[in-house]
């Protein structure tokens, strides 16, 4: 960061002397070059007193030391006073754009993005080919939240100068705009130019993993992570896909060193808790599980993993409730309802047990899993016809590719037969 | 007599009364009266007393201004590696929450603010008005007691000859508890102790021990110190220990006073007193480990100490393990001690420990046997169980509940704001948040959602200035770290 700000300053400097006629008032820009030594040497204690120098030798008509300290003063987060000195340049010097730029990012960094968007638009006027300007454009769009408008203004941004911080914004309002495959291409398009930007990387992994490509996923985290090894954003996500390959140890390995730098993150205790789960130690998973809880009460994944530890060791009443608090923050999420189901019916509650499969269903009718548990229910509860329904759909689900039952195959198999055996018994009891 | 030896002291004084009526002189009557009025008055002087606002602003005896970690009580989190803060609250002067409510450690002005008579006078319970100075409290409490006890003083002390009366070893003994603690008259007790231990050859430990307690009321503690220091070389007593280690709480000189009880703990093994009096300590420095400790020792010395129970079932509730802290609390129930704040605690480690039947039942127990100055904490703590079960509803009519019994619970306003936060209602979420932050400005949390909820209205001026707050109550607080660099990145940007 520093080395890029070095340059852009060197730039302004010129600029903005260029722009003053030095004959006409000698003396007044002597010292600019020691104050912006001082201040690109972080000596802003000395800067400081140079400024206050000039300003009181020129009463305060010397629009250099004007600018730097506003710089300054912006950097310390008094933004309300900088803007004071930035507008004080620009009275100074009405055709700098560098002002002009600076005053809009105040607005901006001030919450009042529509004053921000007209000072930018004056800017864009003096110079229309300044990526900045429309860089800085796009933020404002986006938080009026206009993301097309923000869109185009990136595009027009990044096709002055392309910069790593454009192309990140562009696939943050792609990705609200919900077009998650413009985002992914702006973020490969981001890796040509620049393949070794940790932040980009984690962008385009995270995607990958929302999109269920694993692979690619953890190809993008792990080339993030040997760039920034504590990037925690990475380091979380590369270890859940660690362990949807059932990696525990290693995982649990990355969580350690994730764990120093967020010991208060509910999402790193809630994967921890999990790799426990996974590696069957249920009550540190159970303990992990709760302290997550207890830092973040609005996760309702973690009430979900604590209903499925519950459910595991068979005690199903806390399940139940776990279920139904996960229900109660995400209405939408079917498995909640699937799983509540099978709590439900261990309850011998079998009316609101099928109320529970019906829901799921209806959410999401391709869950291989929820069917058959919901056969088995009702087989259980003497409804063969239902059940045999049911067994129907499932194994037209399963010639259909398998829907969602990847890993447990064998296992769903294995009690399909059982449940054909005893529908076939039921059968013939029946006739 | 015998009224007197089945502590039914108003009677037996008023007895003595009448006999001295008509035999005024009666010495034998005089003393037994004396002792009487004594004892009906008498505070437990092992106990801690408050600081009054008085004292604080006008505290001569802090020694250095910038103690060294960890030797100071008043600078509490400086201790590296002590609690983490984000997992357990922390009371208005930023210490942890303790199991038992004492006087003393519930409102002492941090160090970092200024020390005015705003934040003095606001303890953790504005609406609970606080002595003046702890001296004032012991007049007023005097005075109540003379006017029911019918008239006129009992010794008129601006008449007594100390200097006779001092040669009378038990008379004096008796004249001096009473000034002490009935007339609250610590300078005259102080000439009359004085006489005496010049009538002992400045021999006795008793007299010493009461030239202490005098110099400690009257605030002269260097004297105090000495005075007890040179009656424990006389006899050993551990009622004289405990007040040695209140004078180096006084002067702030924690580490001595641990090491004092520490020595006398070898000498007196087998009193709680100690113990508790040394837990206290690790407890007011912030080490949980070490209090929890002493605390247990405690325990194991006297079995029915609610304190102690009640501390190390907060500290177990804080670790992770609220079944233990379950059977500690339902102890407690068994001792005697129920009330709210019981039941409420029984409550949250029922829930914590997925229990929530339970739960629920212990809080509306809470809820009936709560006074006014807890409630608001109870229906702050039903929302926090509505949460846990997802019921968003339930939670925000509680906590409105809340803060409506409770006009200035802080920690009511701050979840309410949370909640409206995530129901994208961004302005009344500032409103509550602002609302906490001005009530409970010891609340980090409050700081921390505010800054959030500028910083993603893209209000960054006001998310920076109280990411600055909330840094300076919890400087450890990754999130807010994080959140900081990011503004400041932004401010450097060009």
């Amino acid at each position: 960061m520093p080395a890029d700000d070095t340059h852009e300053e060197k730039y302004d400097d010129n600029n903005s002397t260029g722009t003053i006629d030095p004959p006409q008032w000698p003396g007044r820009d002597r010292l600019n070059w020691l104050i912006y030594l001082t201040f690109v040497r972080r000596d802003f204690k000395e800067c400081m007193s140079l400024i206050e120098q000039q300003l009181r030798a020129h009463r305060g008509l010397c629009e250099y030391p004007l600018y730097a300290k506003g710089l300054l003063l912006r950097m310390e987060g008094k933004i309300a006073d900088s803007l004071l000195l930035f507008q004080a340049a620009i009275c100074l010097n009405p055709d700098s754009s560098t002002y002009l730029k600076q005053v809009g990012r105040c607005f901006y960094l001030l919450g009042k993005h529509k004053a921000a968007l007209g000072v930018y638009d004056q800017a864009e006027k003096l110079c229309s080919e300044d990526w900045e300007v429309w860089h800085n454009k796009g933020l404002c769009y986006t938080y009026l939240r206009h993301n097309d408008a923000a869109a185009a203004a990136y595009e027009q941004a990044n096709s002055i100068c392309r910069h790593d911080a454009t192309f990140l914004q562009l696939g943050r309002v792609l990705q609200l705009k919900g077009d998650a495959a413009a985002a992914v291409a702006v973020y490969e398009e981001a890796l040509e130019f620049s393949p070794e930007s940790s932040e980009l990387l984690t962008a385009l992994g995270l995607l990958h993993l929302g999109a269920g490509r694993g692979a690619q996923a953890f190809d993008c985290l792990g080339s993030a992570l040997t760039h920034d090894a504590r990037n925690v954003r990475a380091i979380l996500a590369a270890g859940s896909v660690m362990q949807d390959n059932d990696d525990m140890d290693v995982a649990l390995v990355k969580y350690r060193v994730a764990a120093v730098h967020a010991p208060n993150s509910a999402q790193l205790w809630n994967n921890v808790g999990m790799c426990f789960y996974g590696k069957g130690k249920l009550v540190a998973a159970v303990a992990c599980l709760k302290r997550a809880q207890y830092l973040d009460p609005f996760a309702w994944k973690v009430n979900f993993n604590l209903g499925l530890i519950h459910l595991g060791t068979q005690q199903y009443a806390s399940a139940f409730h776990y279920f139904s608090a996960a229900i109660n923050m995400n209405p939408a999420h079917a498995r909640s309802y699937a799983h509540l189901g099978v709590a439900l019916s261990r309850l011998d509650d079998f009316d609101n047990a099928c109320a529970a499969y019906d829901k799921a269903l209806e959410l999401d009718g391709g869950d291989a899993t929820t069917v058959l548990n919901y056969a088995i229910a009702l087989c259980a509860n003497d409804e063969p016809e239902r059940a045999r329904a049911l067994y129907e759909r499932l194994t037209r689900l399963m010639e259909d590719g398998a829907g969602y039952a990847e890993e447990r195959d064998a296992d769903v198999i294995a009690q399909m037969l059982a449940l054909q055996r005893t529908l076939g018994l039921g059968l013939e009891a029946h006739q | 007599m015998s009224k007197m030896r089945r502590q039914k002291l108003s009677d037996a004084a008023a007895i003595c009364g009448g006999l001295l009526a008509s035999n005024s002189r009666d010495e034998a009557v005089w003393y037994l009266k004396c002792r009487a009025l004594t004892a009906e008055q008498y505070v437990d002087e092992s106990e801690m007393e408050e600081e009054g606002v008085a004292e604080i602003l006008l505290d001569s005896n802090a020694t250095a201004d910038m103690p060294r970690p960890g030797t100071s009580l008043n600078r509490p989190m400086t201790r590296a590696g002590g609690l983490e803060q984000g997992m357990r609250p922390m009371t208005s002067s930023g210490r942890p929450v303790t199991g038992f409510l004492r006087p003393g450690t519930s409102s002492r002005p941090m160090t970092g603010q200024q020390m005015d008579v705003s934040t003095a006078m606001r303890g953790p319970r504005p609406g609970t008005s606080r002595p003046a100075t702890a001296l004032g409290r012991e007049v007023r409490l005097g005075t109540a007691s003379l006017d029911s006890g019918g008239g006129a003083a009992f010794v008129d002390t601006d008449r007594l000859d100390l200097k006779r009366m001092a040669k009378r070893g038990a008379l004096a003994a008796a004249l001096v508890e009473y000034l002490l603690y009935v007339e609250r008259n610590p300078r005259k007790a102080l000439e009359l102790a004085a006489e005496a231990t010049a009538a002992a050859d400045f021999k006795d430990w008793w007299w010493k021990a009461r030239l202490g307690r005098c110099y400690h009321k009257l605030g002269m503690y260097r004297d105090a110190e000495k005075q007890l220091k040179s009656s424990l070389k006389d006899q050993d007593m551990l009622l004289t220990h405990l007040e040695l280690v209140k004078v180096y709480q006084r002067l702030d000189l924690p580490n001595t006073a641990l090491d004092l009880l520490a020595r006398a703990a070898v000498r007196h093994d087998g009193d709680a007193r100690l113990a508790l009096a040394s837990a206290r300590l690790h407890e007011a420095l912030s080490a949980a480990e070490a209090a929890g400790a002493a605390y247990k020792t405690a325990l194991a010395l006297d079995p029915t100490n609610v304190e102690a129970t009640a501390s190390l079932a907060v500290n177990y509730f804080y670790a992770d393990q609220p079944e233990v802290a379950l059977r500690y609390y339902q102890r407690l129930l068994q001792c005697g001690a129920s009330g709210g704040a019981v039941w409420n605690n029984l409550g949250l480690c029922c829930f914590y420990g997925g229990q929530y039947d339970m739960a629920l039942g212990c809080l509306d127990r809470a809820l009936t046997a709560a006074g006014d100055d807890i409630i608001g904490d109870v229906w702050y703590n039903i929302a926090q169980v509505a949460i846990g079960m997802g019921d968003v509803g339930m939670a925000y009519q509680a906590l409105r509940v809340a803060s409506t019994v409770d006009t200035n619970h802080a920690e009511s306003f701050c979840n309410l704001g949370v909640l409206e936060m995530r129901k994208q209602n961004n302005d009344s979420a500032r409103v509550n948040l602002l609302r906490a932050q001005t009530l409970g400005p010891w609340l980090f949390e409050a700081f921390y959602n505010g800054a959030l909820l500028d910083y993603r209205t893209g209000n960054f001026q006001e998310a920076y200035r109280q990411c600055q707050r909330a840094l300076e109550l919890f400087p450890e607080h990754s999130e807010c770290k994080e959140l900081m660099d990011t503004l400041a990145a932004l401010f450097a940007a060009m």
